[in-house]
């Protein structure tokens, strides 16, 4: 099927869809609203799998810390009643989404990218700086504090899908098309780099890179790019004291020579080794770990996954693990059968963010990268992140939807 | 020309069909490298790496504190205490926390530590420096009164580096500890011996039954958290402590006070290189009292105690030699050199050689040999320190004048082989196996003569004692056996072991080694003794009631021309032996024999010794005359009546004040004074007590001193000696002359003889 073919079955298909259930109440830009049909019941029951393992693993490592924190005043409960509130507040738009028509969130793509662009801008203009971390600019203040980044990343996942869609021809026809997307990219992690957010750059680029690939921009560039980018790499590491931050350059040098007795720079580091190596095989059993007892800092956040590993074991850690990777497995799936190009990036965009902060987090608490701070989806602590990966789950589950739709129209024909 | 690049850099071919492959591709490169790799780095953290993690997890995680087993305390026959542990605490430092305290915070520490523990700074910063520790100790053994200071700086609260209230308590922690105190500090310190840092005994008992002592460790190993807040409750085991077991010693605490009274004393006037002493029970071989002066205190251990020592040291300039000094004279005051230092043994070693002669009938009880001054031997003369000779004598008056002749004679008479067998007999080849640490063991060949080698000239000089090396101990084992009817014992110190309830563990059973000699053989050297304390060179040991046995030796030190070690070996009584006494002076200065520096020290320890054995006193009649009288009791009397009835009795008595009754007199009724010696009788209650003058009585007879002491208008109490001998002066007195005593009170005056004791 050529892409001119595929535009067409698109287009016909959201005129069938409009044609053939007018009894929808709900239309907007002469589109149903919500959609019909059953979703993925893999993907959902992974999702809330893996959101219910998080929960009690976020309330097993933050237990202890929030007992003795005077900031929670000393509420044992403080995050898991916050986490599970957000949860909720996910799950139901989650659903909610899983019904809405992803021809609809095509159409609002534009929309919601300049939303995220605004609010990128916004924090570094205005950030709201967090007791502790006044030198990062992550967090923006709008009735909640939230992460724009959090934000962000759908958008640009969306706003990425909808122009491979749309340029599609230009794409290859043009070669600067390319080049420009990948401007459009960089151009966008400079914005949340000078948030100091290093850890979510990367992950951006990265994903950025891999819907490019997958939107089918010519393999040269991809060679060219990873060529610089190893250099660049090899530059930011052996000139790190120039380039980076002090606390980045630190994170570096702590990674490179393993000092397992440090205890400032690689205190956190160490920590996570002390509660993975203390797990062994079968674990400490759920709640028993030791290292959170004020050992590890912040357990609840960005190396829950250590605790998770001193509590459940090796064997329970890779089951985890298994399941993150059968939910970006599904996910390509789902992709694949998607019925427009829009949904199957998004599907995929969707499903290498989830796949790449689970890899990248775990590599960095069993110490094979540097400490970047890549938060666990489902696990760690945060609200914003918490309620935008249930989001994105919803429109995976929606696309789902139209997805089985298509697969059961073929068969009915 | 824009064209042109377009057409180069634009596509190749149609990429869209290929996406699916692109996907594919990708999806597995996610899955295989990435998840993959992330499942690499948790078998490689949880289970290669996993033990090696878990430890240093552990580490920080486990706080392991030891409970210090409580160590076995040390009793005296008699329960006294001599060593006990007591309740002490250590100090010790969380460096993790105080690394991240304020400086002035830290500054506060320092100083309060630097006051209170008398540290240095330097010592303060090197040990805060281990901040990956968080308990780090800073000193042990710290008394009551240090701590409570500490306690109370520990209550006091700083603001940390996030303005919280934190105590320093969590900085500074004060844990139990134990301290071994010694309460008769100096007393039998060479037997009883002390602890050092880790608690573990360094010297005598406390080393040799240190494991005894010691007990078992406990643990407490409980998990904690990363802050002093934060207690974990849920993971704790307990290891109770083993109490350590508990000694009672055969030494007797006033026995050993005697002893070591009199030997400091001999230390004092002898100027002596040491004074060793021995006191053992003659039945059993238990050790009653056992000394080597100088020695030190037992809870100042690694101070020089002996002044004279300490000030010559500090003399020295060069400070090498001063600490090399320093050290020499400290592991010297630690050595029981009743059991360590060997040295000959001289005439003492005569009553080994008769019993041998005796047991052997190598010579007749009653045979007589005449001294013509000298004797030879192959091709050697050995001459009688009586260079006169001592003409015709009996055995029992050889031994008397302590006639080398004699004993050359019957030693020659035996034979190397003979001698040799009653030498091992009495055990002087081997140790005696008592316990204590260090004792010296025989070398053949070196400290005595081998067997194969021994010649008939080294038997001529071992039969007097001279030329071989033995140490105390087994000088008055050997003795000892003898005095026991010819059973040799084995010595020792511990009587038996009691838990920490007090019940008993195990008893020493006393061990006979064996019969080395007949029991007539034994008695008819104990008579022979008896006569060496009554008329011969013992006379100074001889005790008035008490039938004493004794023989006294000098030897040449052959190492140290001119110097002697004199020495004296007495059983008390002779008749029905209790105690055998060892006195052994290392170069005394001045009177230098046996007879005339070691038998008085051993004189006055068999005489308050067997005083306080109860053992009765049987005088004979010319002591009889000569005894001390009871004082009668004449309080509340008629002023008139009393002193017509005490001077009938022969008393002199002096009234105080006008009144018609006595209202006290002085001595107080009951007491014994000298024959005709003072009683004041005081009749008015106002009147102040006289006051007398202590005389000095060195150098006079008995006699003399009575008069002296009369006049004086105090009384004095004989000591030391038998009471009818002239020859007797004085030498010690209790209370120093010019002294102020109440008129009528007892001075206890020593006498000795310094003629007719000569055995050199």
């Amino acid at each position: 099927m050529s892409s001119e073919q595929l535009r067409k079955t698109a287009e016909k298909n959201s005129s069938a869809s409009s044609s053939k259930e007018p009894k929808n109440k709900f239309r907007l830009f002469g589109l149903d609203v919500f959609i019909g049909g059953g979703f993925d019941i893999v993907y959902m029951v992974l999702v809330l799998m893996l959101l219910t393992i998080g929960l009690v693993m976020m309330f097993s490592a933050s237990y202890i810390s929030a007992k003795y924190d005077p900031a929670t005043k000393y509420d044992a409960t403080y995050y898991i009643k916050r986490q599970l509130g957000f949860a909720l507040v996910g799950v139901a738009l989650m659903f909610i989404i899983s019904r809405i028509n992803p021809e609809l969130m095509k159409k609002m793509t534009p929309v919601i990218f300049a939303v995220s662009l605004v609010l990128l801008v916004l924090v570094l203009i205005h950030p709201y700086r967090l007791d502790g971390k006044e030198d990062f600019k992550r967090w923006l203040k709008l009735g909640i504090v939230f992460q724009p980044s959090d934000v962000a990343k759908l958008g640009i996942i969306m706003f990425f899908a909808w122009l491979l869609e749309k340029y599609r021809h230009q794409i290859e026809t043009k070669w600067w098309v390319s080049l420009a997307l990948f401007g459009l990219l960089g151009f966008l992690c400079v914005l949340i780099y000078l948030e100091k957010h290093l850890s979510c750059t990367i992950l951006i680029m990265l994903i950025g890179i891999g819907m490019l690939f997958l939107g089918g921009v010519d393999r040269r560039w991809f060679i060219l790019g990873f060529t610089v980018g190893i250099l660049l790499i090899a530059v930011v590491v052996i000139f790190r004291d120039q380039l980076l931050d002090p606390y980045q350059a630190d994170r570096i040098d702590s990674f490179i020579h393993k000092d397992y007795d440090d205890v400032d720079s690689r205190w956190q580091t160490n920590q996570s080794l002390f509660a993975l190596g203390s797990g062994g095989f079968f674990g400490l059993g759920l709640g028993n770990s030791r290292q959170k007892y004020l050992y590890m800092p912040e357990p609840q956040n960005d190396f829950i996954f250590a605790i998770v590993g001193e509590e459940l074991g090796f064997f329970r850690s890779v089951l985890i693990v298994l399941v993150f990777a059968a939910l970006v497995f599904e996910g390509f799936v789902i992709a694949t059968k998607a019925k427009s190009m829009f949904e199957r990036l998004l599907v995929l965009g969707i499903s290498l963010q989830v796949g790449l902060q689970t890899i990248l987090n775990i590599l960095v608490v069993t110490d094979l990268m540097p400490n970047t701070g890549i938060s666990l989806p489902f696990f760690s602590y945060g609200g914003t992140a918490l309620v935008m990966q249930l989001v994105e789950m919803g429109m995976v589950l929606a696309v789902s939807r139209s997805g089985e739709r298509k697969k059961r129209a073929e068969k009915n024909a | 020309m824009k064209m042109n690049i377009n057409k180069i850099l634009r596509p190749k071919k149609i990429i869209m069909k290929n996406l699916h492959q692109r996907t594919m591709g990708l999806l597995a490169g996610l899955i295989i490298l990435g998840f993959g790799s992330t499942i690499f780095g948790l078998g490689y953290t949880q289970l290669y790496k996993g033990e090696y993690f878990k430890t240093k997890a552990e580490t920080q995680q486990l706080s392991d504190t030891t409970i210090t087993a409580q160590r076995g305390v040390i009793y005296d026959a008699n329960m006294s205490v001599l060593a006990q542990s007591a309740s002490a605490w250590k100090i010790s430092l969380n460096a993790t926390a105080f690394a991240d305290a304020p400086s002035e915070v830290k500054e506060n520490v320092y100083s309060t530590l630097i006051n209170v523990l008398g540290v240095s700074r330097e010592y303060l910063e090197d040990k805060a420096s281990y901040k990956q520790y968080n308990s780090v100790i800073i000193k042990t053994k710290v008394e009551k009164e240090e701590k409570d200071k500490l306690e109370a700086f520990v209550k006091g609260t700083f603001k940390d580096k996030e303005n919280n209230d934190q105590s320093y308590g969590s900085l500074v922690m004060i844990d139990e500890d134990v301290k071994r105190y010694y309460p008769y500090s100096t007393l039998a310190s060479q037997i009883i011996g002390f602890t050092g840092m880790d608690n573990d005994g360094r010297a005598g008992i406390e080393s040799f039954y240190n494991s005894t002592l010691t007990g078992v460790d406990g643990r407490v190993i409980s998990a904690r958290s990363n802050s002093s807040v934060a207690q974990d409750i849920e993971y704790k085991s307990v290891y109770e402590a083993k109490q350590g077991t508990s000694l009672v010693l055969t030494i007797d605490e006033t026995i050993q006070r005697y002893l070591e009274n009199s030997l400091s004393a001999c230390y004092e006037t002898s100027k002596a290189k040491s004074c060793t002493g021995i006191v053992m029970e003659v039945e059993t071989g238990a050790i009653l009292a056992m000394s080597s002066k100088s020695d030190y205190d037992l809870n100042d251990p690694y101070t020089i105690h002996d002044k004279k020592t300490a000030e010559t040291i500090e003399k020295i300039t060069d400070e090498k030699k001063k600490e090399n000094e320093y050290q020499e004279a400290m592991y010297s005051q630690w050595r029981n050199r009743a059991i360590t230092d060997t040295y000959e043994p001289g005439s003492v070693f005569k009553v080994i050689t008769m019993a041998a002669g005796l047991e052997e009938n190598a010579v007749k009880y009653d045979e007589k040999f005449t001294c013509t001054g000298s004797v030879s031997v192959a091709d050697r003369i050995y001459s009688c320190h009586n260079t006169a000779g001592h003409g015709t004598q009996t055995l029992t008056e050889g031994l008397m004048n302590s006639c080398n002749p004699y004993f050359i004679t019957i030693g020659q008479r035996l034979g190397v082989d003979t001698f040799y067998k009653y030498f091992e007999a009495f055990g002087f080849t081997e140790k005696t196996g008592i316990d204590l640490p260090g004792e010296t063991s025989p070398k053949a060949g070196t400290t005595y003569f081998e067997k194969d080698k021994m010649t008939v000239v080294n038997l001529a000089s071992s039969s007097f004692g001279q030329s071989f090396q033995i140490t105390p101990i087994q000088m008055i084992t050997a003795v000892n056996a003898i005095a026991n009817d010819g059973k040799l014992m084995q010595p020792y110190v511990v009587s038996k072991t009691l838990d920490s309830e007090g019940n008993v563990v195990s008893g020493t059973q006393p061990v006979v080694k064996r019969q080395v000699i007949s029991e007539s053989t034994s008695e008819k050297i104990m008579a022979s003794m008896e006569q060496v304390a009554l008329n011969g060179t013992a006379k100074n040991a001889y005790v008035a009631g008490f039938r004493v046995g004794g023989k006294t030796g000098t030897s040449d030190k052959l190492n140290d021309v001119g110097q002697v070690v004199a020495s004296f070996v007495g059983v008390a009584p002779s008749n029905d032996p209790k105690i055998t006494v060892l006195i052994v002076v290392d170069e005394p200065q001045g009177a230098s024999g046996g007879g005339a520096v070691a038998a008085p020290v051993a004189g006055e320890v068999i005489e308050k010794t067997l005083t306080y054995l109860n053992v009765e006193r049987q005088y004979n009649d010319s002591e009889k005359a000569l005894l001390d009288v009871q004082v009668p009791g004449v309080t509340g009397k008629n002023v008139d009546e009393a002193v017509s009835s005490l001077e009938n009795d022969n008393f002199s008595v002096k009234v105080v004040g006008d009144g018609s009754t006595v209202l006290s007199q002085m001595p107080a009724s009951g007491q014994y004074i000298p024959q005709g010696g003072i009683i004041v009788l005081y009749t008015d209650e106002q009147k102040k007590k006289l006051k007398a003058e202590v005389p000095d009585f060195a150098g006079m007879t008995i006699t003399e001193a009575n008069y002296a002491a009369v006049n004086a208008g105090i009384n004095i109490k004989v000591s030391g000696n038998s009471l009818s001998d002239e020859n007797l002066t004085a030498y010690r007195q209790s209370s120093e002359k010019g002294a102020e005593i109440e008129y009528g009170s007892t001075v206890t005056v020593y006498f000795r003889t310094m003629s007719g004791i000569s055995d050199h």
